[in-house]
């Protein structure tokens, strides 16, 4: 399928590369602001609501859901066992896919590994090659990160702090909450900072025992913050407000658009400036660089299906192919002028990369519910959050830093525990009885931004298109493993102290990439020659070129990035449009 | 077979495997991928020496095959007062397309080798088919190898767990298992959730 004709003939006031959380928010606020916008989305447009049937019952799906039994996606095992890329090994499998993407509904929304390899260290790389990318299918967990983040090597010497404060940035959540929508109940947590939220949901039973559990711990659960509208949103007509269909979790997506997701939430009304034009299929190889000015002049890139290629000129260039792609698509744009890649005079491009560190988990069950009938427990966008506790007044022995937890509990659609041994009446009476009773949550916790964890390019291995391959020098460090073990202890702890029954507790550490909160590579600061951007993600070297995504965190805290890369990019695109009309661009 | 007098299913199994070597006139161990092919031979030693049973080319699975999965399945997860069993569920339906479509050849194997041989045991431990023994020989035979679980090396047992995870598969996506049975209350439009009353004082 052609995709469809855009003039490439015209100058843009900006080009963006990448139509995700950054992507969609540069289009909202630069086409709002006037701006001639052309979006490059590698992929294709996908008829989502028909990807995601967020409704449909297993039963009525020829494979009850699971994925087609031509592809496979990878599992732990063969992340641990196996080196990359994967693709060999699985010759059998006509499409091989990310741990995400193993099922009938997120299939087509991540990308075939074998035609998109990488090479180096083990690493889970999940990546959602379409419109919207990844908010496609984003967990939707949606936090403040606060000057205990910003802030962190003030606090434990480690790192850089950011070139921004919390009041900087805290207008531009608030302008995310308003336009977007986001339901959460206020805390007042200095280290958590509450949204604007619309209607909270309420907690299942099991939850308000764990969260009187902590109080006696002087610990806080609160309901997940979602970035899903829960009462709608007057000026956005794409999306309907969160009815509480559940199965959110199931597939991830949200097919009536309650949940944010970019092209509904941003891209559509958008295009409904007049002044966005979008061209998918776009495989971006390269930026190109005025030679005469030095500055980037646009972008070249290959069709994704004719492999043809195309350039097409912009007076402004904004990266937002996630923290990954963009840091290979600066270090593959090397020039004469600029030899080490784009905007890379420091050396720090692909380095500082740091994510969250997943796996230490626990699980049990609240007896008291065992044999009760059943209740609707899923009916919303996600269940509860444990803020960090590590790190905020004391300092603690073996770690810096923290970690929160997400969980959930209650009634589902498939019963969160059929491990029973045997077989029989007695087999399907202990599914039936105990189903409504577990509970159950899993650590995110603040990796260490380093410089030695860092990736490049591949002098051989290259991708479907000719483009050479990610290559991945990155591995957990000592404080995250044994944060790991201090996850691990204090999960047990709080669920002992709400007298839950203890069926699961491990410190096992998940592989690298697992989170997909991967950040860092094209940090921002105040000095050019240990960071790639400033305060407003613009290049410290060129001018007009901004890097508006994940990878311009300073590090990683512990909480999930979206909402930042989104409040983040809004405040830079502020800033890009009035210096591109004060012609300093 | 009772616990105080736990079988032995090594000593077992060789006496079963002899018994249908000598009923089949040839060494059942081990068996040729070629010829463990259905499209090739069927491989389910038929109870009487009858013509070869018809069986339509799109199924993996012969009908007595298909019985038998039947028959398996309900034992696991079998019908009670509360709800129907896997039979009414339809899991064998279920584990047919699963089976047939699976790029995996082992697990294609495991299946026409397992059924072979749980039918074996039946035999031996029972004197009849898996099919026609009673509700509780039937669980007798499960239990042999519910209770031998640590024993993956043979093929059995392996079979057993892949039977039990594709029952629990099938039975509880299929609308019997979520609706009947767990009486699963979402994925519907829902004005509020209605959670449970939090009694705590909010921060």
């Amino acid at each position: 399928m052609a995709e469809p004709e855009v003039d490439l003939s015209k100058k843009y006031d900006a080009v963006i590369i990448g139509s995700g959380a950054a992507g969609g928010m540069a289009a909202h606020v630069l086409t709002t602001r006037g701006l001639q916008v052309l979006m490059l989305e590698a992929g294709k447009k996908l008829n989502i609501e028909q990807e995601l049937r967020s409704m449909e019952w297993p039963y009525d799906n020829p494979h009850r859901g699971a994925l087609p039994p031509d592809s496979h996606s990878l599992n732990f095992n063969e992340y641990t066992i196996r080196r990359p890329p994967y693709g060999p090994g699985f010759e059998k499998s006509k499409h091989l896919k990310s741990y995400i993407g193993d099922s009938d509904y997120t299939k087509n929304i991540v990308v075939d590994e074998r035609e998109n390899p990488y090479t180096g260290t083990n690493y889970a790389w999940v990546r959602a090659r379409c419109l919207g990318g990844k908010t496609n299918i984003w967990g939707r967990l949606a936090l403040r990160l606060s000057d205990y983040d910003f802030k962190a090597k003030d606090r434990d010497g480690f790192g850089e702090n950011w070139p921004i404060s919390y009041s900087d940035i805290a207008p531009y959540y608030d302008k995310v909450d308003m336009y977007l929508g986001i339901t959460g109940v206020k805390e007042n947590l200095p280290y958590l900072p509450d949204s604007i939220f619309q209607r909270p949901t309420k907690l299942t039973c099991a939850e308000v025992t764990l969260k009187q559990g902590l109080q006696k711990m002087g610990r806080v659960l609160t309901q997940y913050r979602a970035g899903v509208t829960t009462d709608g949103l007057k000026h956005n007509k794409y999306r309907s407000r969160c009815y509480g269909r559940g199965a959110c979790s199931r597939k991830g997506g949200c097919d009536i658009h309650a949940a944010f997701d970019s092209p509904t939430g941003l891209i559509y009304p958008a295009m409904d400036t007049g002044n966005l034009t979008l061209r998918t299929g776009a495989t971006v190889r390269e930026i190109t660089v005025d030679p005469q000015t030095g500055k980037a002049s646009g972008v070249h890139f290959t069709d994704s299906q004719t492999m043809k290629d195309y350039t097409v000129r912009g007076k402004v260039v904004i990266v937002a192919a996630s923290t990954l792609e963009s840091a290979r698509l600066l270090l593959l744009s090397k020039s004469r002028q600029y030899p080490n890649g784009l905007a890379n005079s420091s050396g720090h491009v692909g380095h500082n990369f740091c994510e969250h560190v997943m796996g230490p988990h626990v699980y049990g069950q609240a007896m008291d519910l065992v044999g009760k009938p059943s209740t609707l427990d899923d009916g919303r966008p996600g269940s509860f959050y444990i803020p960090r506790y590590r790190n905020l007044t004391e300092k603690h022995s073996k770690f810096i830093r923290g970690y929160g937890f997400e969980g959930g509990s209650g009634n589902q659609m498939f019963p969160a525990n059929t491990s029973f041994p045997g077989f029989g009446a007695s087999f399907k009476e202990e599914i039936r009885k105990n189903k409504g009773s577990y509970i159950g949550m899993g650590a995110f916790g603040e990796v260490l931004a380093r410089y030695e964890n860092y990736v490049d390019l591949d002098p051989f291995v290259k991708d479907k298109w000719g483009i050479p391959a990610l290559r991945f020098h990155y591995k957990f460090g000592e404080n995250e493993h044994r944060m790991a073990e201090d996850m691990k202890e204090t999960a047990q702890e709080m669920f002992e102290a709400s007298g839950f029954k203890i069926l699961e507790v491990s410190d096992r550490v998940l592989t690298e990439g697992w989170s997909i909160h991967e950040l860092g590579t094209a940090r921002m600061g105040n000095d050019p020659k240990t960071s790639v951007l400033n305060q407003f993600e613009q290049s410290h070297d060129i001018k007009n070129l901004f890097v508006v995504d994940g990878s311009a965190f300073v590090n990683a805290s512990c909480q999930n990035p979206t909402w930042t890369i989104m409040a983040l990019c809004w405040r830079s695109c502020d800033y890009l449009a009035d210096e591109l009309g004060k012609g300093n661009l | 077979m009772s616990g105080n007098n736990p079988i032995d299913l090594k000593q077992d199994r060789r006496q079963w495997l002899q018994t249908s070597a000598a009923v089949l006139g040839a060494a059942v161990l081990p068996i040729p991928a070629a010829a463990a092919d259905p499209q090739v031979t069927p491989t389910t030693p038929t109870p009487t020496p009858s013509a070869p049973e018809p069986k339509s080319p799109a199924r993996f699975f012969t009908p007595t095959q298909h019985m038998l999965i039947e028959e398996l399945s309900e034992t696991i997860i079998p019908a009670d007062s509360h709800s129907g069993g896997a039979k009414a569920a339809k899991v064998a339906d279920f584990i047919e397309i699963t089976i047939r479509e699976t790029t995996d050849d082992a697990q294609k194997s495991l299946w026409r080798e397992g059924l072979r041989l749980i039918d074996l045991m039946s035999k031996h431990y029972n004197g009849r088919s898996f099919v026609d023994a009673t509700p509780e020989e039937k669980i007798a035979v499960l239990k042999i190898l519910s209770d031998n679980e640590q024993m993956q090396d043979l093929t059995e047992v392996r079979f057993f767990k892949d039977l039990k995870d594709l029952t629990v598969r099938g039975y509880y996506t299929s609308k019997i298992g979520i609706h009947d049975e767990l009486d699963y209350k979402g994925n519907r439009v829902l004005q509020e959730f209605v959670g449970c009353d939090d009694p705590t004082p909010s921060a």
